[in-house]
């Protein structure tokens, strides 16, 4: 049982860190739907690098470049050019599918390295997460760095007018971001599952994205979700541990998936919406040009 | 930028007509092939010699072309599925799962009529052809349009909820087709029971007849979105939700109707792979390599740019490149997957080129100053 607990909160660190990066992101006003894209970047170029030097450090120090790299190109993308972010978030998903199904098939198989060691029973990824999330909520909740990023999100051109850079802020929490995701694809790639196959974050990236508009752009409530669906994500894998015997694998492994659309529809609902007060950031999605 | 007399200046579009929206379309795809030949460079083979396999085997030769001609039925659906919500402004990117409900209601169709395991069963190809073609589209439809209700009538992103149906349908289709599901083949492998001879679609041309459905339903789309009613509204819907519930169009019918439309549509893809294709005729066990190919729905979608017609060759091209792609990887010894990686550059280079929707670049030749006006010598 144990052991089911320790699994489950595994996954829940590398969804917590990818669903903090896209949080990031959301607040400044940046929506990147690509984070599935950002993610196989990470875990595979993380694996490869790992796994060629026999480094676990060297190969997360990858996974974070990849990710900051791909976090600038969205950047580029959706605030210099002004390209629509949900087309360019796509672009970065495929681009990530595409290019790292055939830059990693070389690799395919297990990472074959020792693995990372736990701290107190746990995963080392698991108090680094802790201490991202609180470092986060403190920075948007309490520095004038998360004012600012805050006004970006929710009024670009009055945070424009008092003196606030709107287009360095969101290449800042663009960057941020893209390295948290690629760090999330990092522990997947490295630590919860590390046997490359194409395309083996199966739609994660997505999980995250719902995540996040679950957690109310809090990063306190979207790390209480990641911990809930890395629990089912676990049970769904082994359901002998609850339920033995009752559905086919294959129909348990849905399970996941169909719970995430039914909490998200519950959350969109307008007596749950009038009720918590979702804090939408404003400007979410909205590409900022500076007048003149 | 200055270059001699000239200037080069980025100007702001006021309209976008056609024939540039084409040549933008146009130059992403050889940019993105020229950005491709680098595959070609990092597995030490001549580019030129990579796309002249590629081309060779897709278009000129007699084993390629029917598979390209296959592969382009499948991408082009794969693409509609794709172009009716993008027209009112909503992203299915949920084909894959809407394929895999298709194949199941496809073959869900043959199961009740007790082909499982009975290979010589008769079923007039009349009722039983056009049946699991309505089980296709019915069940492809059903599964778009939870998303598109949802979107409707609750405003849960569409992006999500595709994402999460396709991989409810991908562990659906294996829990159907694999280990002693109701589907699998009676001969133990993990794929499902063979079509009964009877209901094996005919060829037209040396081509699966979805072929001539599929170009009917090109012109039918067309004429929808440039002449009808309904097609109006779903364009003035992607184009400003709010203003178009303001002149009366209903906000939660759009997305449900289009996402309905896409998924019948993505279900047809799944009968023309699995029940119209000659020499597979069931739910073949690589069903997951045809969920990641209907992604290039997406991309033809982006670069015919929501037209029917247009997606016709652009679909053509790309069932081409994949096709060809595949062959090249063997006969040249590249690495799997360089399909997959010319669909990552396509669209990354389509995203940057969506830039000059809205700006185009002008040549600027400068008036010569007259340096003598006034001076008198």
């Amino acid at each position: 049982m144990w052991e089911l607990f320790v699994r489950s909160l595994d996954a829940s660190i590398v969804l917590a860190i990818a669903a903090l990066g896209e949080l990031i992101g959301q607040r400044s006003g940046v929506l990147n739907v690509g984070i599935e894209g950002v993610m196989l970047f990470g875990a595979t170029f993380g694996f490869i690098v790992a796994q060629t030097t026999g480094d676990y450090t060297t190969g997360f120090i990858a996974a974070i470049a990849i990710g900051a790299i791909i976090g600038l190109m969205h950047g580029v993308f959706s605030i210099t050019l002004g390209v629509d972010q949900v087309v360019s978030g796509m672009g970065i998903w495929i681009l990530g599918f595409g290019l790292t199904t055939y830059i990693g098939n070389p690799y395919t198989g297990p990472l074959g390295m020792a693995r990372i060691d736990r701290i107190g029973g746990l995963s080392p990824f698991f108090y680094l997460a802790l201490a991202l999330i609180f470092l986060t909520w403190f920075v948007l909740n309490k520095t004038s760095l998360g004012l600012k990023i805050r006004s970006v999100g929710e009024n670009p051109e009055v945070a424009e007018v008092s003196g606030v850079s709107v287009n360095r802020i969101r290449y800042l929490c663009v960057i941020v971001s893209g390295m948290l995701m690629g760090l999330a694809g990092g522990v997947y790639g490295l630590s919860y599952n590390p046997v490359w196959n194409y395309n083996f974050l199966m739609g994660w990236g997505f999980i995250a994205l719902a995540l996040v508009f679950f957690s109310m752009w809090n990063p306190f409530i979207m790390f209480g979700g990641a911990v809930l669906f890395g629990a089912l994500w676990q049970l769904a894998l082994s359901p002998e541990f609850i339920l033995p015997g009752v559905m086919s694998r294959y129909l348990w492994r849905m399970v996941p998936f169909v719970i995430t659309i039914v909490v998200l529809v519950l959350m969109s609902t307008r007596w749950f919406r009038t009720h918590w007060g979702a804090a939408k950031p404003e400007a979410l999605g909205v590409p900022y040009k500076k007048e003149g | 930028m200055k270059i001699g007399e000239h200037e080069l200046k980025l100007v702001k579009r006021v309209d976008l007509p056609w024939w540039n929206a084409m040549i933008i379309s146009i130059i992403s795809v050889i940019v993105a092939l020229i950005l491709f030949s680098l595959v070609f460079v990092h597995s030490g083979v001549n580019p030129l010699t990579g796309f002249k396999e590629i081309f060779q085997f897709a278009f000129l030769n007699r084993n390629g072309l029917p598979l390209t001609i296959n592969r382009s039925i499948f991408i082009f659906l794969c693409t509609c599925a794709f172009i009716i919500p993008y027209r009112a402004g909503l992203w299915n990117i949920g084909m894959a799962g809407q394929l895999y409900a298709g194949a199941l209601g496809a073959f869900g169709v043959m199961y009740l009529f007790g082909a499982k395991g009975d290979p010589n069963l008769y079923i007039a190809p009349g009722i039983g052809i056009p049946l699991m073609m309505i089980g296709a589209m019915f069940a492809g439809g059903a599964i778009g349009g939870i998303a598109g209700f949802l979107r409707g009538r609750f405003n849960v992103n569409e992006i999500v909820t595709t994402m999460m149906l396709n991989s409810i349908g991908f562990w659906f289709i294996s829990y159907m087709v694999k280990e002693g599901g109701p589907f699998m083949n009676p001969v133990g492998r993990s794929e499902s029971f063979d079509l009964p001879l009877s209901v094996r679609a005919p060829l037209v041309f040396g081509a699966p007849f979805t072929m001539i459905v599929a170009l009917l339903l090109a012109i039918l789309l067309y004429w929808v979105f440039a002449k009808t009613r309904i097609g109006y509204k779903i364009k003035s819907y992607g184009l400003n939700p709010l203003a178009a519930k303001y002149s009366g169009i209903n906000p939660q019918v759009i997305p449900v109707l289009v996402f309905v439309l896409g998924g019948m549509i993505a279900g047809l893809a799944a009968y023309h792979y699995f029940g119209a294709m000659p020499g597979v005729f069931k739910i073949a066990r690589n069903y997951a390599e045809f969920g990641d190919l209907s992604f290039y729905g997406i991309i033809c979608g982006l670069i015919a740019q929501g037209n029917p017609l247009a997606a016709i060759p652009v679909s053509l091209l790309f069932g081409g490149l994949t096709n060809g792609g595949r062959f090249a990887q063997g006969k040249l010894q590249m690495g799997f997957g360089v399909d997959y990686a010319l669909l990552g550059v396509m669209m990354i280079t389509m995203v940057v080129l969506q830039f000059f929707y809205r700006y185009k670049i002008v040549w600027i030749k400068p008036e010569k100053e007259i340096s003598d006006v006034g001076i008198i010598r």
